[in-house]
């Protein structure tokens, strides 16, 4: 009798330290956000006003504001999609028995090591339209220039592909470690039942590799909506033309260059939603198809 | 164990500190600035002078980022109650920090606080003063003001077979001699432009006082609070319209948002003309000379036939926030006076390229030639003095002035990419500009 009720309330008694941490540095910053979206208030926060659904009335009926919501979801699919499939390849070539192998893999990790200020202004400088090494070697192989980060459309290649290089360390990681736990046994079986080498690769090797597929998922939509600010600061700051002004760019520059609190917590609740949706989604769907050994 | 002995070690050191510093009687003052790179070493060297030759003050200077880090900062500061003392904003903060309730004006702080009978408020150079004074007060210190000119590199006007002492004084000449100026290889592409241009909204306020044209109206805030947006004129669609102008047909660099790219095609040679403020005199003068060439400087040209209105200040002035006991801003006015005085305002303009804000600097530069030896600070300086004294060249006062440029920014790279006409891009940022002011307006009521 004791001892069970021991048992019931151990879990929570470990769970305590870090709730401990989380409420006064997420659970309250959250609460606060919530409660922030339906006041405005001047700078310096000298006058507050409470205002009912404004903030979120007034955002939701801004078309600049579903412009960037409709860009964050296109340049997430985007780093996601193509940034998986890259750190699969990659990881797939890095899990081969060569020499140096593990040389390589250090290499393309580093790129997740550096933080995202330095990764972007490494990409500006190579994609600088006058000194810039990218555009000095397609000048002399093919005599053009690509305006890189002042055409709207150029600009937002430049950030994912940046996006894209700066988190493929981090899903090669992870890749690696999957492919490592695949028994070789059964891949020896495929070999023996004549699959071809790509067959066995999108046969065997990518449903073994789903449970991490889900997770680096989840974690690559948290980086492609939140971790890159970092990178569209330094390389477009939201420009040309707000072609790359993503959801968590605009809520930055309404909180500490426009002075709109209320309305930049509107928009953090609005996003909070759309993260949780997203999650819950694929969580329902796509979960029933990861095969766990 | 011996982890927990360094920490108590520490615990210690730090306790005796803090009880050497209040057995000293020493008034600390927390100045926040922007001012990076070699202006930042400018600014420490004039605090220290400061330090050794007042004790009982001690000033402590720190570099807080970007102009917009600074507000920002300052913003979280003020929340916890740990506001500097004095803080360094740029002009189109002032509407904001008059609104802001954090700040006593520097002109209560010397008369009322201070009881400051001998200092002279009229010391400043007019366009100066102008800027800073709104409702017949002056609220900040004018520190580091600065103007946009039009840079260009003599050298490679000679190679065009310009004459290099006749820069464009018009928007014509301009397209013509970016012509003139433009390399092209044997394929046709540009190893050389005319001119490069920062797509940069401050451009677009200067441009429009210069052609002598309101950015808002109420007198550009100056007579009230602005409600809506007047840049959408004449004015500055003769500007964009240049701009795009020479953008496609080859002779302008786009080089973006930011100004760093821009300053690098200058330096590099890349590109033969463009404005930029009078704060990079001296560095663009260093920067040529590397690449083997002369710089020259002019006034911003104008459409011909249209009259100039002038040039209004940039740059940043010194706010005191009002939270701190008598002593300490008493000491504050003590740094601040200090600054004005003829001595550490000719260090400062001979050392940065910012203008001398005081007429008895002026006068002190007059005397020692150093306009006649430095004909670039020489246009910056005349450029300020011949504007016209009105309302347009006074400058724009508003509330949301940082997201207003932003917004004209915009516009701009919306008509360089063809995405939209000059006028309809710019009636379309004012709609948005007027939305802003009212919803910032709406805060004071």
């Amino acid at each position: 009798m004791n001892g069970s009720r021991i048992n019931r309330f151990f879990p929570y008694l470990l769970l305590l330290p870090s709730f401990l941490i989380l409420l006064p540095f997420l659970y309250w910053p959250t609460l606060q956000s919530f409660i922030m979206s339906v006041y405005r208030e001047a700078p310096f926060g000298a006058r507050k006003f409470f205002c009912g659904a404004y903030n979120y009335v007034n955002i939701l009926s801004d078309p600049a504001y579903l412009n960037s919501l409709w860009r964050t979801l296109l340049f997430t699919a985007l780093v996601t999609g193509v940034g998986l499939a890259i750190s699969l390849l990659c990881a797939v070539m890095l899990n081969q028995k060569v020499r140096g192998a593990k040389l390589y893999r250090t290499f393309f990790f580093i790129p997740y090591a550096i933080s995202p200020a330095v990764a972007a202004s490494l990409w500006v400088f190579l994609l600088n339209p006058v000194a810039g090494f990218v555009n000095y070697l397609l000048y002399s192989l093919f005599h053009i220039q690509p305006p890189w980060l002042t055409d709207g459309f150029l600009a937002f290649v430049a950030v994912s592909m940046a996006s894209i290089w700066k988190d493929t360390g981090f899903n090669i990681l992870f890749y690696l470690a999957g492919l490592q736990t695949i028994p070789e046994s059964v891949i020896e079986a495929g070999k023996i039942d004549g699959a071809s080498p790509v067959q066995r690769f999108f046969k065997i090797t990518v449903p073994l590799l789903s449970p991490t597929t889900f997770y680096l998922v989840v974690m690559n939509l948290i980086f492609a909506i939140f971790e890159n600010f970092g990178i569209i600061d330094i390389m477009t700051a939201g420009g040309p033309a707000n072609a790359t002004n993503f959801l968590i760019y605009n809520l930055y520059r309404d909180v500490f260059i426009n002075f709109r609190p209320g309305a930049a917590a509107a928009q953090s609740v609005i996003l909070f939603v759309l993260i949780i949706g997203v999650t819950i989604a694929h969580f329902k769907y796509n979960g029933e198809n990861v095969h766990y050994q | 164990m011996k982890r927990f002995f360094i920490v108590l070690g520490m615990l210690a050191l730090m306790l005796s500190l803090s009880l050497v510093n209040v057995s000293a009687k020493e008034v600390t003052i927390q100045f926040w600035h922007a001012m990076g790179g070699h202006n930042m070493e400018v600014v420490n060297s004039l605090v220290d002078q400061f330090n050794k030759t007042h004790p009982g003050i001690k000033v402590e200077a720190q570099m807080a980022g970007t102009y917009d880090d600074v507000l920002s900062k300052t913003q979280a500061a003020v929340r916890t109650k740990t506001a500097p003392h004095v803080i360094q904003i740029f002009e189109i903060g002032t509407r904001v920090m008059i609104d802001s309730g954090i700040i006593i004006p520097v002109e209560d702080l010397g008369k009322k606080v201070a009881r400051d009978r001998s200092f002279n408020w009229n010391k400043w150079i007019k366009p100066v003063a102008n800027y800073y004074r709104m409702d017949g007060k002056l609220n900040s210190m004018p520190f580091n003001s600065s103007t946009p000119l039009l840079y260009y590199n003599k050298t490679f006007f000679k190679q065009a077979g310009l004459d290099p002492n006749q820069p464009p004084q018009t928007f014509e000449d301009l397209k013509k001699y970016a012509e003139k100026l433009t390399v092209r290889d044997a394929q046709g592409a540009v190893t050389r432009y005319g001119m490069t241009l920062a797509i940069y909204g401050w451009f677009a306020e200067q441009m429009s006082y210069n052609q002598d044209a309101l950015y808002v109206n109420n007198n550009n805030g100056r007579t009230g609070r602005p409600t809506k947006a007047l840049f959408n004129g004449p004015a500055l669609v003769r500007f964009l319209d240049l701009w795009k102008a020479m953008v496609d047909q080859g002779t302008m660099l786009n080089a973006g948002a930011g100004t760093a790219p821009a300053q690098q095609a200058f330096l590099s040679g890349r590109a033969a003309m463009m404005f930029e403020s009078t704060a990079q005199v001296n560095n663009f003068e260093n920067g040529l000379k590397k690449i083997g060439s002369e710089l020259g400087t002019a006034y911003l040209p104008l459409p011909k036939g249209v009259k100039r209105g002038g040039v209004c200040i940039g740059g940043a002035s010194l706010w005191v926030t009002k939270d701190h006991p008598e002593e300490e801003l008493k000491a504050t006015w003590e740094f601040l006076k200090w600054l004005t005085l003829t001595e550490q305002q000719v260090y400062w303009f001979e050392n940065t390229g910012y203008f001398p804000t005081t007429l008895s600097a002026v006068e002190a530069a007059k005397k020692t030639r150093f306009f006649t030896e430095h004909p670039n600070y020489a246009t910056a300086f005349q450029q300020l003095l011949i504007a016209k004294n009105d309302y347009a060249t006074q400058g724009a006062v508003m509330g949301s002035f940082a997201a207003v440029r932003k917004t004209v920014e915009d516009a701009v790279e919306e008509v360089l990419s063809g995405k939209k006409t000059t006028k309809k891009a710019l009636d379309d940022a004012a709609a948005k500009v007027d939305k802003m002011l009212a919803e910032y307006n709406s805060l004071y009521q």
